[in-house]
């Protein structure tokens, strides 16, 4: 295997994975206006979902490593396994973080979420682990076929692309639905939108379920590809890549997101391991993040849209400009 | 029972720690509705410069009180400069939000790259612990304690008796109202950031004063505390963020004292989770979003 | 549906062909790239500051006694942030754009289940630092550790528990991955060692205040605590036991031995407690010998690229396992003629094992004019005895020993090998 086409087909298989969260979050928050800064947590249920019924029955104590709900099964019941989780999880959570609340508390909550998830994770060995994580982990869909993901990585990245594929076709078409459109009349405005009769609470349980199973879906896509998860990859920084590169790449739009979710995580965040080595180390690291950090800020004030808006819909009569701001105090100016 | 006054009483420590983070919080998120993210990030720039004024053998309350005026000058340069440029254009209260969290990224890996990522040792006011019973407490706590509670009277009493209290009470409801009314709602906004902003120093140098050491992380990891404390006590109120601080700091503690170190922290954000659960409306703030005052 | 994936494609390949473009230009004939792959940044990002005390003196010396077969050796580092997710493109991006790359100073004990297949299919050599009782029967054959397995770490603080007469142990563990690592060996050796554990304490680490469990750490009145965590967390806990009047003596993991707890712990607890109280386990460096002074001459060689003072680096026991394992990679590249790590791959072991007609070496100068005179070589490194078993794992006695104020190390007394070897430990793999 040439590094070269290792490498890259890794970039591949790491940016459908992205993808597929840009999606995800885009549907949430573009579409819906739900802010899911709790992300993370579902991609990472996913994962341990599919680590752990992959791996086979825990050894217990004796062993290496120790997890509940151990079980072997075959494709493509894990990829499933992993995206019941995530859609179960969010099912969960989203039952008391979605109630009647400003956008910012919930956002605020979910955050706290995925920090609460983080700590219980690494306090609690018998549950998945602790802090060292699962390893070992390996491709059912691989094992079918004779072939491991890493020896066949091009192959890898091809499966994960066909599948981000199948979601991307899926949920722009759910997005254009009566569905998606009652979506947008909640995140335009959600008292005349309740006031049409549409069910708040269950829109926003709907939208988080299923931005939770694609979550899941990637966790799992991701896990039997790296053959190890810890809990050290759920840092909720995590999740503001994908925020970050979704502002990039335009809210609601989701070519704009497949664009954003090339050059941020993928080429923004790979272009520091050319750079020479400067300063003491991680210096660059450091910098790399105050350039997420600016680059965000300036994202928000230059062009809030991205880089491709979203579209007005074409449907009935013209929607009226998304939610006018509030025009600041004149007298603070 | 010893176990339980002994934890509880750690847990008071806790909470005054927290409930002056809480305060100043709760101050500025009051008025100008914003959820400021990049607090913890300021609060650090507190903590650096109380560390660098020991360095420079300054007295330790010396260092506080300076930390304190960083932890000012960074918030209004934050507010009156850059968030003021967003609010030009228009920019939504949530998006606000999203714009002082990017701020905050790049406060703190600019601070991790000054730093080079290292942690600094501060040990300062250290005494011998006064004891009775199961309980012991060293006398810097005590003096935190005491601060918390002083800063809580001095914010309440302002607010009520006095006419810039009134003034930013008024603003917080319906600032249009508050500038017909002639209230210059521009100086309450700058008052209320510098004021907010020097607690959210001394919050620092509080917090690093518990700890030990200072590093780039430090308010970073202790922010999420401070927004539950402050949703938890509600929106703006001062005596809301002291309780909720409480509470929080006696569960975390007690917690940790029959065990469960490893999920003290779990518990003391669980009460947030609960309390959602069970009276929603109590903490929710309404559903809508309010009003962006700056 | 179809263009945006023709776009993410296409754009992927262009971004491979740039990319390919810069690697062309790097696969020049030059200096041999040695690679540090490990956390520099993230929770575990003290490992990475341990391996910069001992690569950059190993690579001075080299380069200043005449480099490898004329080669010069430059260092790269490789952030993992401890994490397999992060090291994966981190590590294939350093193959396909280092095809000098001759060694691995690495990984990390968070990245190596997905690592070190990686780097043992692309035959790079690697010097692990994961102390995981998996590698203790290793079989991949570029995969080499001298770190004590973490279950002998383990086993030798208990031992030293022992012999001095300690018999109720608390344990302080953070739950950072590097704590939870180390901590099942400790409690296994506990139970082996019939030592009454009194009190098990978790850590969350980065917190305010510990005092809740340093009160219940006073109360569960142990003789010893046994302990390890990041440096800020052990700073906190140890300040606040300190205070609360309950500081009893502490045997630190060999991960406490390093630059970031020691300051940390020694600011907190003061100098003379911590010279008092505190006993670190570390890999013996049995006895003063011509590896010792040739380290101590190769830190102060390379002080303007460390990122702690001359002093904590000579004492850092990560930094001088680090330097071994790359002065034991360059004699073998010296004794198998051969720059390529298939050929010089195998001669790592047979160039520092002892052995019957072999001639002692104790630096790399020494060790290439012996080579040079046609000689069998041991290098016998400044942590001491080397000899790698069938599965590529060496270790040694582990040593008692504490700091000064100054940061010296301050040496208490010693566990032998066999007595480690002795201990047999249930439930630990």
């Amino acid at each position: 295997m040439n590094a070269w086409g290792f490498y890259v087909a890794t970039l591949l298989i790491y940016f459908g994975v992205d993808l597929l969260s840009g999606i995800s979050l885009n549907l949430q928050f573009g579409y819906a206006g739900v802010v899911n800064f709790g992300y993370v947590v579902f991609q990472a249920v996913g994962a341990y979902a599919a680590a752990v019924v992959v791996l086979g029955p825990s050894g217990g104590v004796a062993s290496f490593q120790q997890y509940v709900f151990g079980a072997r099964l075959a494709f493509p019941l894990d990829l499933l396994v992993a995206a019941a989780a995530g859609g179960l999880v969010s099912l969960a959570i989203g039952m008391f973080s979605l109630r009647r609340m400003r956008r910012d508390y919930q956002a605020v909550v979910l955050l706290i979420v995925s920090l609460i998830a983080i700590q219980l994770v690494s306090a609690d060995v018998p549950l998945f682990n602790g802090a060292n994580g699962l390893t070992g982990v390996g491709w059912p869909l691989g094992q079918l076929l004779g072939i491991s993901a890493t020896s066949s990585p091009w192959i890898y990245a091809a499966w994960v692309l066909a599948i981000c594929a199948a979601v991307f076709v899926g949920v722009t078409w759910l997005s254009r639905s009566p569905w998606g459109r009652s979506l947008r009349a909640m995140r335009d405005n959600e008292a005349a939108a309740s006031a049409m009769g549409l069910n708040i609470t269950a829109l926003r349980l709907q939208v988080f379920v299923l931005g939770g199973a694609i979550a899941g879906l990637s966790g799992g896509l991701l896990v039997e590809y790296i053959g190890a998860w810890s809990p050290g990859a759920w840092g909720y920084a995590e999740t503001f890549v994908i925020f970050t590169a979704i502002f990039v790449g335009g809210v609601g739009n989701y070519r704009g997101v497949v664009i954003g979710v090339l050059l941020v995580p993928v080429i923004f965040l790979e272009i520091p391991r050319f750079l020479p080595a400067i300063g003491y180390p991680g210096l660059i690291d450091s910098l790399q993040w105050v350039a997420i950090g600016l680059a965000w800020m300036l994202c928000l004030l230059f062009r809030p849209q991205g880089i491709l808006p979203e579209k007005r819909l074409r449907v009935g009569r013209p929607v009226g400009p998304p939610e006018t701001a509030v025009a600041p105090a004149e007298g603070a100016i | 029972m010893g176990q339980l006054l002994a934890s509880s009483a750690d847990g008071i420590v806790v909470a005054a720690i927290l409930a002056v983070a809480a305060m100043g919080f709760t101050l500025q998120f009051g008025l100008t509705n914003v959820i400021n993210l990049s607090f913890g990030a300021v609060m650090t720039i507190g903590g650096f410069t109380a560390y660098l004024a020991n360095v420079a053998h300054l007295n330790a309350w010396l260092g506080m009180l300076l930390g304190g005026v960083a932890g000012a000058v960074a918030t209004v340069a934050l507010g009156r400069g850059v968030l003021r440029l967003y609010a030009r254009r228009r920019t939504q209260l949530f998006e606000m939000m999203m714009v002082t969290l990017g701020m905050g990224l790049v406060i703190d890996y600019g601070l991790q790259a000054i730093s080079q990522n290292a942690i600094y040792g501060y040990t300062v006011l250290r005494g011998a612990p006064l004891r009775m019973g199961p309980i012991a407490v060293t006398p810097i706590e005590v003096g935190i304690i005491v601060m918390a509670l002083v800063i809580l009277v001095a914010a309440e009493a302002a607010l009520k008796f006095t006419k810039l209290g009134k003034a930013l009470r008024a603003t917080a409801v319906e600032p249009s109202l508050a500038r017909s009314c002639g209230i210059q709602t521009g100086r309450v906004v700058l008052i209320t950031w510098t004021v907010s902003g020097f607690l959210c120093g001394i919050a620092g140098v509080v917090y690093i004063i518990s700890t030990q050491s200072v590093d780039y992380s430090t308010g970073e990891l202790f922010l999420p505390l401070v927004i539950a404390a402050a949703i938890l006590g509600g929106v703006g109120s001062i005596r809301g963020a002291v309780v909720a601080s409480l509470v929080m700091g006696l569960v975390t503690e007690i917690v940790a004292g029959y065990g469960g170190a490893a999920y003290s922290t779990v518990a003391g954000f669980a009460i947030l989770v609960v309390v959602l659960l069970v009276r929603p409306g109590s903490v929710s703030g309404g559903a809508e979003d309010r009003q962006l005052v700056l | 549906m179809v263009k945006p994936r023709v776009l993410a494609v296409g754009a992927a390949a262009a971004l491979g062909a740039v990319l390919a473009g810069c690697g062309a230009t790097a696969a020049t004939k030059g200096p041999l790239v040695v690679a540090g792959v490990i956390a520099i940044t993230g929770t575990s990002s003290f490992e990475g500051s341990n391996q910069y005390d001992g690569i950059p003196p190993a690579i001075y010396e080299i380069n200043h006694d005449g480099g490898v077969l004329g080669h010069k050796l430059v260092f790269k580092g490789v952030d993992t942030r401890g994490d397999p997710a992060d090291a994966l493109p981190a590590v294939q991006q350093l193959l396909a754009t280092s095809n000098n790359l001759v060694a691995v100073a690495g990984p990390d004990t968070g990245s190596a289940p997905t690592i070190v297949p990686v780097l043992n299919s692309a035959h790079i050599p690697m010097m692990a630092v994961a102390g995981e009782s998996v590698y203790d029967h290793n079989t991949a054959p570029y995969f080499w550790r001298l770190f004590a397995p973490d279950s002998a770490n383990g086993i030798a603080m208990g031992l030293w528990a022992k012999q001095k007469s300690f018999t109720r142990v608390a344990a302080v563990f953070a739950t950072d991955p590097g704590s939870q690592g180390d901590l099942p060996g400790v409690l296994a050796s506990l139970k082996a060692l019939h030592i009454q554990l009194v009190a098990n304490i978790s850590l969350t680490p980065d917190q305010s205040s510990y005092q809740s469990s340093v009160s219940q750490l006073i109360q569960a009145h142990p003789d010893v605590i046994m302990t390890e965590s990041d440096g800020g967390t052990a700073g906190t806990f140890f300040g606040e036991l300190k205070s609360l009047g309950g500081l009893v003596p502490i045997i630190g993991t060999l991960a406490t031995y390093t630059p970031p707890w020691l300051t940390a712990v020694q600011s907190a607890i003061g100098a003379a407690d911590m010279r008092q109280d505190y006993a670190g386990l570390i890999t013996a460096p049995s006895k003063p010998t011509a590896a010792v002074t040739a380290w101590d001459q190769a830190v102060k060689g390379a002080k303007s690229k460390l990122p702690v003072s001359v002093h904590a680096a000579q004492n850092n026991p990560f930094g001088v396992t680090y330097y071994d394992g790359m002065i034991a990679v360059a004699l073998a590249m010296v004794a198998a003629k051969s720059t390529n790590p298939v050929d010089f791959n195998k001669k790592i072991a047979s160039v520092c094992n002892p052995g019957p007609g072999k001639k002692v070496v104790y630096s790399f100068a020494q060790g290439v004019a012996a080579l040079k005179a046609g000689k069998q070589i041991s290098y016998f490194g400044a942590t001491g005895l080397i000899k790698f078993d069938k599965y590529h794992n060496s270790f040694g006695g582990m040593e008692a020993v504490t700091s000064s104020a100054s940061g010296s190390t301050i040496k208490l007394g010693s566990v032998s090998v066999a007595s480690i070897e002795a201990v047999h430990v249930k439930g630990v793999a």
